[in-house]
């Protein structure tokens, strides 16, 4: 029993950094006022930034190149989303579709070439695998996902304490003070959708090099999306969203011990692999409040008259 | 110059072609001949009769799910849903055409009950928004995956082909079939039924009140609740309405094309959002962008087979198309603001 109890832990804590990681990149991007609904293909760009990184760098540099490749990639993708949101203002959430799209056509696209080369699995001991640390299994974990618990609490502090948190708190509620204020809404909205682009391409590269060792033109399987749904449900606090990630990696921790003892012969897997899904409108139809979000979120800067 | 009414063609047309020449330019740069590519891609799209026929059976569906998504766009909700009620519509037209009798009312029978569960499915994301506040765009994003995984299991369970492993169902009978306008081909009848559609919906819109309350509260919902109009109804309504429409699109690739329903999905929902963009929710648009995306994807599939060129490469043109014009659109709509603003207006 203990034995089950500390293998669902850990698979819950496995499951829950890349939402993590996400939800963090998509706080920032929201509390400044951008409403990033492109995330999960931002997210897909770090699958395949990461995989073609690390299958670049081979044994030796592949960690590396796979991480810092994730991250460009996010970047990259981000950087086309903030250029058509921010300075020519488009609608957020019709041009997030449309990067969704394209970072799904794109992935592909590389994928497809990664295959014709024959590039398509990952180098051998490049240290993807979980770090055993010899304690209690639940901290058997990824390197990314300590990273990630890391880079949670390094961006909770900034948001509370710092003058950068400060400025991106009061971007997303009033852009025209910032702007009397002499900061430059602009530049700052573009900076903190590309930290979003930044987290969300190590979200993928944490799906693709380290879960799952394997690129598929799907990883992100609506991701993204859920954690749209998870920044509503912790509104828009840091402390809030690490609680519905670590809940929503223990659905899928618990979803996929479900599936493994059987349960699964009743009843189709899929229908274990939507459970978060279904968790999560649930999530949203019960505990959605009015009036949590950041008021200018969704709303181009300068308005139009 | 393009005179006014025109600028919407114009912004729509040069973003299609700047994200068709920035494709033939990254396929040159990968090795690829673009006069190759040009002459494949077209000779496939529109070469004779039986690849016209083609382009224009991948158009149908593109059309309806196109025109599900404008309305609803239209009036100022975001049912990116056009995935999950597609899927709804082709389920229960499958699962209908299994068990309902042959008789002669049956297909038109199916396809209603394809269209209602679209409709359905759409209902979902319209509650929760009217009673619990939850955005549409999440719900019905959430509501896509739900169905996917929904279908999977619907193929592997209840509606499997005992005579089969794979995960699909059986054939449904002919009478379920729609009837084929070119043989050779699987350009059916739906195809007619889609364009009657636009036409419908061009009337609701700009002939009758409906369509012009719909207009109002999508561009200023503020304004039209001031003057009296019943706007979350109106909303709820015509999202009900677009689900119906992507649902009834499911029911006849069932009917007129596949014929059996697989849990391979196609993602014309999804097509959908890019082709009421880029016709700038307009049906004439529509039409238009639903009939460029059909010759797009099927010179594309001539292109993946004769070239090798991958057919992801045709999502990368779709999402600079959508893109391109909404930058543009945006861009055009501020300087024909700045211009009869005047200068020095504050």
């Amino acid at each position: 029993m203990a034995e089950l109890v500390s293998g669902v832990a850990q698979s819950a804590l496995t499951a829950a950094v890349p939402l993590l990681l996400a939800g963090t990149g998509e706080l920032v991007a929201e509390r400044a006022g951008v409403l990033n609904i492109g995330l999960e293909g931002l997210i897909l760009a770090g699958c395949i930034g990461g995989f073609a990184g690390a299958v670049l760098g081979g044994t030796a540099g592949g960690l590396w190149l796979g991480v810092g490749g994730a991250v460009v990639a996010g970047m990259l993708v981000a950087g086309i989303f903030a250029v058509a949101v921010v300075y020519a203002r488009v609608d957020q959430i019709v041009a997030g579709m449309a990067v969704n799209l394209l970072a799904f056509g794109a992935a592909g696209t590389i994928w497809h070439a990664l295959q014709d080369a024959g590039r398509d699995s990952l180098p051998s001991g490049a240290g993807f695998d979980r770090i055993a640390l010899g304690g209690p299994i639940v901290f058997d974990q990824y390197g990314l996902g300590w990273l990630a618990l890391a880079l949670v609490a390094v961006t909770g502090w900034m948001l509370a304490k710092t003058r950068a948190g400060l400025v991106l708190r009061a971007l997303g509620e009033a852009p025209e003070a910032c702007a009397v204020a002499g900061i430059d809404v602009l530049r700052w909205r573009f900076a903190a959708v590309l930290a979003c682009g930044a987290l969300a391409g190590l979200a993928g590269a944490y799906l693709s090099i380290m879960r799952t060792h394997s690129f598929a033109p799907d990883m992100s399987g609506g991701l993204g999306f859920l954690v749209l749904a998870l920044v509503i449900f912790g509104r828009w606090r840091i402390g809030g969203l690490v609680v519905g990630c670590l809940g929503f990696g223990l659905i899928d921790a618990v979803q996929q011990q479900l599936q493994g003892a059987g349960a699964a012969g009743a009843v189709s897997y899929r229908l274990f692999q939507a459970l978060p899904y279904l968790a999560a409108l649930f999530a949203l139809a019960v505990f959605r409040g009015r009036g949590n979000g950041p008021a200018q979120l969704g709303r181009p800067w300068p308005e139009e008259r | 110059m393009i005179p006014p009414r025109f600028h919407g063609v114009a912004l729509a047309a040069g973003s299609a072609a700047g994200a068709v020449a920035l494709a033939i330019l990254g396929l040159w740069c990968a090795g690829f001949a673009p006069l190759a590519v040009i002459t494949t891609w077209c000779a496939g799209a529109f070469g004779n009769g039986t690849r016209i026929a083609l382009s224009l059976q991948e158009a149908g569906p593109l059309l309806l799910t196109g025109l599900a998504t404008a309305l609803a766009f239209r009036c100022g909700v975001l049912n990116v849903g056009g995935e999950g009620q597609f899927l709804a519509g082709a389920a229960l037209f499958t699962a209908a055409a299994l068990v309902l009798p042959v008789v002669g009312f049956a297909l038109p029978l199916a396809l209603g009950l394809g269209a209602a569960a679209g409709a359905a499915w759409a209902a979902i994301a319209a509650g929760l928004a009217r009673w619990r506040g939850v955005p549409v765009v999440l719900s019905t994003i959430l509501l896509n995956i739900i169905a996917v995984a929904v279908l999977g299991a619907l193929v592997e369970g209840p509606l499997r082909d005992p005579a089969t492993t794979a995960p699909q169902s059986a054939l449904v009978a002919d009478v379920f079939h729609l009837p084929v306008l070119v043989a050779g081909t699987r350009l059916h009848l739906g195809i007619v039924l889609a364009f009657v559609l636009a036409g419908v919906v061009w009337l609701v819109h700009e002939r009758t009140s409906l369509g012009f309350e719909a207009k109002v509260i999508g561009l200023n919902p503020a304004a039209a609740l001031r003057v009296g109009m019943p706007v979350a109804a109106r909303q709820m309504q015509l999202l009900v309405a677009s689900g119906a429409i992507a649902g009834l699109a499911g029911a006849a690739q069932v009917a007129g094309v596949t014929h059996f329903l697989s849990a391979a999905t196609t993602s014309y929902g999804y097509a959908g959002i890019v082709v009421a963009l880029l016709g700038r929710l307009h049906p004439v648009g529509i039409a238009a962008a639903a009939l460029f995306m059909g010759l797009l994807d099927t010179g594309g599939r001539a292109c993946e087979k004769q070239l090798g060129v991958p057919h992801e490469l045709g999502d990368v043109v779709k999402g600079v198309m959508v893109l391109g014009v909404l930058i543009a659109a945006a861009w055009a709509a501020r300087r024909s603001a700045a211009a009869h603003q005047g200068p020095a207006d504050g």
